[in-house]
């Protein structure tokens, strides 16, 4: 039975690995009886090989799968291993990891068995085991399953601190091009009831502190990047839709790893294009915590992130007259988007200027990446307008002195 | 109030009240220090005029009161954070920044993060917490026989206190234990409260963090193997970047990790 277990770990763990999102926060559920609390933001237990936080442990409940998506190892028509586990293993295997603190808690994903019905009641069963069984206060994170009827999803709903239906494709063409059995009706459903939900349930705790909550850290989603034609602009202005509509808590973005080379619907790609990954990841900052909208990242005529720059960087050599900044008294939103400068930056700066005049040694200290920000701002040793260079100079400068640029995959 | 110096090299016992000792006396004989060292892990003590303070717990209540009166409460427990940081310059900042908090007037300077010694004070405890919050992810506990749960650590910064309500809440119905092996001090709970320990011997393989053989639970190999198995299994080839990981995850912390270390 043992060796069962470490089998189907093994297989089913490394079917999950491509689902790329592992964050924990957000929640707050208590330890009152039970075990466990989904309180503290984002702890990372380890990290891979590949750098990506191991906050969760993500498993798929099955590898089996009744469709066929192109970009998807796990597509009825590839011949691996394929194992199952019990609701039984796999919430005893949840608890043994969460005791040893190897975990935050549970991703729990799942290929589709038999029906999307059947794989939604299985993935809550284990919820309700843990829950239930275990008093598990801990993370859950589950799939919604595409199709799922949807008093499965809200069940789903009640047990677990985050749900997440997969867009995968960006748009709706492709997605049926490569997964024939798909459509968008079957994730926007889902979804959308799933956010319906949340906002019904925090209207009801308004009124009854005990009412259930409903999905408290939110739902996510993952968009795979370089599977299908898609332009950035399609991709960010889908996900600005996302968290503006349905509210997501993230987006995901999944550089395509070349799997299944034998489909010929797919590109032939040598390896992940990571950049690109990054630097949308980049631009999904600049939106939930720059104040940037998507058309100001990117816009019609501009479709592509540049790849050796970061997209701030890029928004204000496309924007001169905006710039320089003056650090003494620039609003908030204006010093944020000066490249070089961050969240916490711009915060001590707005916080502390009354005390006296911001320099270069104030820079250095907080982390400002002074080499890019000098162009873009006064300050005490830039005290007016005095650098003159236009754009495609300090373009030129700085991307002489960001050799690298291309394999330093750092957030600005 | 002037103050001469530097010329002393104060020692002291490694605590917060100790160092606060140092300062209350700094001030009184008004003679700045050259050199604050902490007794607590076998300091090399230098050559030359080295003054052993013995920690006061009623000269550090007064330097307490006064950093209250001139900042607040948070800015205490912020001076307290920094002071648990192992960095070498710690204990001359904090004199630094308590001799210009006593000096200017009364609640303007902690706030001015333009000041280099305040902003560095925060960096520091910063630092501090960032530790904290990497071990409430790196702490490995071992089941043993008697269903107690325990970890070895060995982190940069003095923080097995600071983790301790972190597993409070998140533990609440089991007896555990954190161990720091280096400094030689846990913390213990035992589902009702939170207490410091100091084993005596060995209890962890100091290489592995380990518990002997026999104190294990049955189950223990069992699933620290398919911990590792599950690390190595979500590892995506294609995407290696070691780098970035050692930076998240850096060697030093990597004995007492099952998956890292492998053994
Ligand atoms: S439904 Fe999910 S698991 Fe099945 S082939 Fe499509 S992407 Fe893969």
């Amino acid at each position: 039975m043992k060796e069962k277990v470490l089998l189907k770990l093994d297989i089913l763990a490394d079917a999950a690995k491509y689902d790329v999102s592992c964050s924990s926060s957000g929640s707050s559920r208590g330890s009152g009886k039970g075990v466990g609390n989904a309180r503290s933001c984002g702890v990372c237990h380890s990290f891979t090989e590949d750098g990506r936080c191991i906050s969760l442990l993500k498993i798929l409940y099955t590898n089996n799968c009744i469709y066929d998506c192109a970009y998807c190892v796990n597509r009825r028509s590839n011949d691996l291993p394929r194992a199952a586990f019990t609701p039984e293993e796999l919430a005893g295997l949840t608890m043994n990891f969460y005791r040893r603190n190897y975990i935050e808690g549970l991703f729990l994903s799942s290929g589709v068995m038999r029906s999307p019905d059947y794989t939604m009641e299985q993935l809550n069963e284990v919820a309700r085991k843990l829950r239930n069984e275990y008093r598990f206060n801990g993370y859950i994170h589950m799939k919604a399953i595409p199709g799922a009827d949807p008093l499965l999803v809200r069940e789903a709903g009640l047990l677990a601190d985050r749900l997440s239906v997969n867009i995968e494709i960006p748009s709706e063409q492709q997605l049926l091009r490569l997964a024939p059995e798909k459509n968008y009706d079957t994730v926007f459903s889902p979804m959308n009831l799933i956010s319906h939900s949340m906002l019904e349930s925090r209207e009801e705790r308004k009124k009854y502190r005990k009412a259930p909550r409903f999905a408290p850290a939110g739902q996510s989603t993952q968009l795979i990047v370089g599977a299908s034609p898609e332009t950035d602009y399609t991709i960010l202005k889908l996900a600005s839709g996302l968290y503006g509509k349905q509210k997501l808590k993230r987006v995901y973005y999944s550089g395509f790893v070349p799997v299944n080379s034998y489909d010929s619907r797919l590109p032939a790609l040598q390896q992940p294009p990571l950049v690109r990954e990054n630097r949308l990841y980049q631009a999904d900052w600049l939106m939930r915590f720059y104040h940037f909208r998507y058309d100001e990242i990117l816009d019609e005529k501009h479709p592509v992130l540049e790849q050796g720059m970061d997209p701030k960087l890029a928004y204000a050599l496309r924007n001169p007259h905006l710039y320089p900044v003056d650090l003494d008294r620039a609003s908030y939103e204006e010093i944020l988007r000066v490249p070089g400068i961050g969240v916490r930056s711009a915060r001590i700066i707005v916080a502390n200027r009354r005390f006296g005049r911001i320099g270069f040694g104030h820079l250095k200290k907080m982390g400002v990446a002074l080499n890019r920000a000098k162009y873009f701002i006064l300050c005490r040793e830039l005290p007016a307008r005095s650098n003159t260079l236009n754009s495609s100079q300090i373009r030129q400068r700085l991307v002489k002195s960001s050799n690298g640029a291309g394999k330093q995959l750092s957030l600005f | 109030m002037k103050i001469t110096g530097p010329f002393i090299i104060y020692t002291y016992d490694g605590t917060i009240d100790g160092l606060f000792t140092v300062v209350f006396r700094a001030f009184q004989s008004r003679s700045a220090p050259r050199e604050i060292l902490s007794l607590r892990l076998g300091t090399q003590i230098p050559i030359g005029d080295i003054t052993a303070v013995e920690s006061c717990p009623e000269e550090a209540g007064r330097v307490r009161r006064g950093i209250i009166e001139r900042s607040d409460e948070r800015n205490l427990r912020l001076l307290q954070v920094a002071h648990l940081s192992e960095s070498k310059q710690t204990d001359m900042l904090l004199w630094k920044y308590l001799k210009k908090l006593f000096a200017m007037p009364y609640g303007e300077y902690y706030r001015n993060m333009l000041d280099e010694d305040v902003y560095d004070l925060v960096q520091t405890a910063r630092r501090v917490k960032k530790e904290v919050h990497r071990f409430h992810g790196f702490v490995r506990f071992q089941r043993t026989r008697d269903n107690m749960y325990v970890a070895a650590i060995d982190p940069d910064n003095d923080i097995v206190r600071l983790l301790a309500p972190h597993f409070k809440s998140r533990f609440p119905d089991r007896h555990w234990l954190i161990y720091d092996v280096r400094r030689k001090c846990g913390v213990f709970f035992d589902t009702q409260s939170v207490r410091e320990v100091e084993l005596e011997g060995n209890a962890f393989e100091l290489d592995t963090g380990y518990i002997g053989q026999k104190a294990r639970a049955l189950d223990e190999d069992y699933y620290r193997k398919l911990w590792q198995t599950y690390y190595d299994s979500v590892n995506i080839q294609e995407r290696k970047n070691s780098r970035q990981m050692r930076s998240f995850m850096p060697g030093r912390y990597w004995k007492y990790l099952p998956e890292k270390s492998k053994k």
